[in-house]
């Protein structure tokens, strides 16, 4: 049995506990793990999309050699906005504001202008369209240009970053209001788009690591140097401060207003059950990754690089759920539910990433600047 | 011309790859004593030179955490012990609103640590020059070449095979480096230096003083004092009718003021000292008589007043035969309200004071009248 049956077996197996969990504790916790799953798809790949788009953007050429990892980290884009559609027809079950008579605090302007359910799938569908765009722009015209060899895709990839930089950005904002504030629609944060971000890059830039680090044991990315890897490190350790950073900015602010309509969401967050939560993602999502990557070499220590990017990803595992289980949990859950969503998501991901490792090369080979990117040093 | 003693010789590369591999070969063949310049740092060339990892990092580690929890121990001792202040309804030893000063602080340490590092360990401060700066040599490293010297030390230097094994290893340049003269700052040189700062430091000085005077209107943080505010006697833009604070409602009695709102000269005929006497009430009453009666009604109150006659008005003796008689409460009347040319005290003395500066005045008028029974 090869790792990809195995990761068949797990997707299958979760999908058939994922249907009990449908049928037996309810619709609810059924869409709400869903939806952390779905979400967390669509960070590593809008993350991975959006560190090839940033390095297209800034012209960058250490990281040419390294572009194709986070290219097929990017195609979690397809089954992550498919399952985000699918996700529209969670909205009578979890959202209050879509439920007759629920949230009736909510100022009726509000649900007129924003928060009813037309306008929400339109907003959805237009971000997923959107990205899905982007994508074939930006990882499918790299791997045409395997083929084609037409620097004039390098050019094209360029202008397309710029505008996936806005997409991006517009869009996760909106996907951080619509789908995860609105799960309690009284609160709001001014900086939970950019929080959102973060913690989506991190994990784009660690599963992009991972990726990175098993072809290059595999031997299958020659000439990819400790140059590379620290390089890789490096983006690992900034975000993980951005990540704490805002996310610290966002809790003392609401910590010291005060303000009954924003303190409420992180009094549930952060005392009684979910208190250990928070304090695991602060270990998670800080202390342990920001202390292993201090070290000059740590950075370019790809045993050492992979540990932290598995870290990263659970601990973005762990902020999706700790933003979005308290909404209609009073206490952690973690349960047979959970483990088989888990499997469920992980095998299908697994999958859907093995099918382009087998397909095309491993670098860009069509990229012009490859050599350029082979020979940097630090 | 025989050649000036030779500190070392240098080998200028134009790549980076160039000079790890010159590093790899001179050593290979022998060579001790080689340094590297370079434009930025080169990543393997401390390897290829063997030296030793600077205690640097760690030093700075060491001081950005010891600044944080110096930080934080500063914070929670003036905030949360020493002078606690609720801000927000906040405990204040909550470590929320400590962390922003933690973080600035760890900040600052790390940075001041890293600049005297440098200063001190890689620039060896106090030494101010090097044979490689005078030779010349920045004037490549600093740009875009790579620099091998090989220095001379103290044992016999073959600068001949020192060349040859540099333009061997692919220098593109070599450039000798000769030991400089010793420099020599005379005392002159220093007064000169110590002139030249000093006129420096008054010209700036002098300069800074012109500037303020000439453009005042440069406050730096001025949104505090520019604001509406109340000023004596002045009227205020608080509220319409100009006033700084509203009068107290009709019929309202400041807190610890009913005394002074109830009683009147007709009612206070009747009222009776609450105070019982005892010591420690009649110490009280003396060092309130003291400090607020005395200058008027003299130490025994019997109207020697230790003001000059400008005072005008005749303190009253209170010794006299009528006061003997006035009851406690029209005694207590008189303090509260003042009578004719005495201003009222209410002011000075909460009502325990007033009652025990009462029963202090009647024990003087006793020990003025003393009478034989009194006498123990
Ligand atoms: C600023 C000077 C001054 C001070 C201080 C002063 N007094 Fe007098 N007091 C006077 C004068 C003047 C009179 C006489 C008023 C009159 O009858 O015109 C007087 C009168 C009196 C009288 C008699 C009032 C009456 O009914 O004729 C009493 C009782 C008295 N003072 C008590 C006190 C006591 C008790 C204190 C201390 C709390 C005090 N005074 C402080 C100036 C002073």
């Amino acid at each position: 049995m090869n790792k990809r049956d195995i990761a068949a077996a797990a997707a299958i197996l979760g999908a058939f506990g994922a249907g009990a969990c449908y049928l037996g504790p309810g619709p609810e916790r059924f869409w709400i793990n869903w939806l952390v799953w779905t979400l967390m798809l669509l960070s590593a790949g809008l993350g991975a999309l959006f560190l090839t788009g940033v390095e297209h953007l800034s012209g960058a050429r250490w990281s040419v050699p390294l572009r194709r990892c986070a290219e097929r980290v990017s195609d979690l884009v397809v089954p992550g906005s498919a399952a985000l559609l699918a996700a529209l027809l969670s909205l009578p079950v979890l959202y209050p504001w879509a439920r007759p008579g629920g949230a009736p605090r909510l100022a009726p302007e509000l649900r007129a202008a924003w928060l009813n359910v037309p306008f929400f799938s339109l907003r959805t569908a237009v971000c997923a369209g959107l990205w899905l765009l982007c994508w074939r722009i930006l990882a499918g015209g790299s791997r045409r240009q395997d083929r084609s060899r037409d620097p004039a895709l390098t050019l094209r990839a360029r202008r397309w970053a710029a505008v996936y930089m806005a997409v991006l950005g517009f869009s996760l904002l909106f996907v951080a209001y619509d789908w995860i504030v609105s799960l309690e629609p009284e609160w709001y944060s001014d900086v939970i788009g950019v929080y959102l971000f973060a913690g989506a890059f991190l994990s784009g830039v660690a599963a992009s690591s991972l990726v990175v680090a098993r072809l290059l044991r595999a031997g299958r990315l020659p000439g990819v140097r400790f140059d590379h890897v620290y390089s890789l490190g490096a983006w690992l350790f900034a975000f993980t401060v951005f990540w704490s950073y805002i996310a610290f900015a966002q809790y003392l602010l609401m910590w010291y207003a005060n303000l009954p309509e924003e303190v409420f969401w992180y009094k549930q967050r952060t005392q009684g059950p979910w208190q250990a939560a928070a304090l695991a993602l602060a270990a998670l999502h800080f202390l342990i990754p920001f202390f292993a990557l201090l070290p000059v070499d740590a950075k370019g220590d790809l045993p050492g690089l992979r540990r932290c990017a598995l870290i990263v990803l659970a601990a973005q595992f762990l902020d999706l759920y700790w933003l979005i289980f308290p909404a209609v949990c009073p206490r952690p859950v973690f349960s047979w539910p959970e483990a088989c969503f888990a499997l469920l998501f992980m095998g299908a991901a697994a999958l859907w990433l093995r099918r382009s490792l087998g397909r095309d090369a491993d670098m860009p080979v069509g990229d012009p600047f490859l050599k350029d990117g082979l020979e940097f040093r630090l | 011309m025989p050649e000036a003693r030779l500190f070392g010789v240098a080998g200028i590369f134009g790549e980076p790859c160039r000079l790890l591999e010159a590093v790899a070969r001179l050593k290979a063949s022998g060579w001790e004593r080689l340094q590297a310049y370079t434009p930025y740092p080169v990543r393997g060339l401390e390897g290829a030179l063997d030296v030793k990892r600077s205690p640097l990092a760690g030093t700075v580690l060491a001081m950005a955490l010891a600044g944080t929890a110096l930080a934080w121990l500063m914070q929670w001792w003036m905030n949360g012990v020493d002078y606690p202040t609720v801000v927000g309804g906040k405990d204040p030893r909550s470590w929320q609103a400590l962390v922003p000063i933690m973080f600035e602080v760890m900040v600052l340490f790390s940075c001041l640590t890293a600049a005297l590092g440098m200063l001190f360990l890689f620039n060896r401060l106090p030494r101010f020059g090097h044979p490689v700066l005078e030779a010349g040599l920045g004037r490549f490293t600093t740009r875009d070449k790579f620099a091998l010297v090989v220095e001379a030390g103290a044992a016999a230097f073959d600068a001949e095979a020192a060349r040859r094994a540099l333009r061997e290893a692919g220098a593109e340049t070599l450039m000798n480096i000769p030991v400089p003269a010793p420099a020599f700052v005379g005392l002159r040189g220093l007064l000169r230096l110590a002139a030249a700062g000093g006129a420096l430091a008054a010209a700036g000085g002098a300069g800074m003083y012109w500037l303020i005077k000439l453009w005042p209107v440069l406050p730096p943080m001025s949104h505090m004092l520019v604001q509406p505010r109340l000023d004596a006697q002045m009227s205020s833009a608080f509220f319409a009718d100009g006033r700084g604070m509203r009068p107290p409602a009709e019929g309202s009695v400041a807190r610890g003021r009913l005394a002074e709102a109830l009683v009147s000269s007709r009612t206070a005929a009747g009222l009776a000292a609450p105070l019982p006497v005892t010591p420690a009430v009649l110490m009280a009453g003396r060092r309130a008589f003291e400090r607020t009666c005395v200058v008027c009604h003299g130490p025994v109150a019997d109207g020697t007043s230790l003001l000059t006659p400008a005072y005008g008005a005749v303190p009253a003796n209170l010794q006299a035969r009528k006061f003997l008689a006035y009851s406690d409460g029209m005694i207590y009347e008189r303090i509260l309200r003042g009578h004719n040319a005495m201003p009222g005290y209410a002011w000075a003395l909460d009502d325990d004071r007033r009652w025990a500066v009462v029963r202090y005045l009647r024990a003087l008028q006793r020990a003025q009248h003393a009478k034989e029974s009194d006498l123990p």
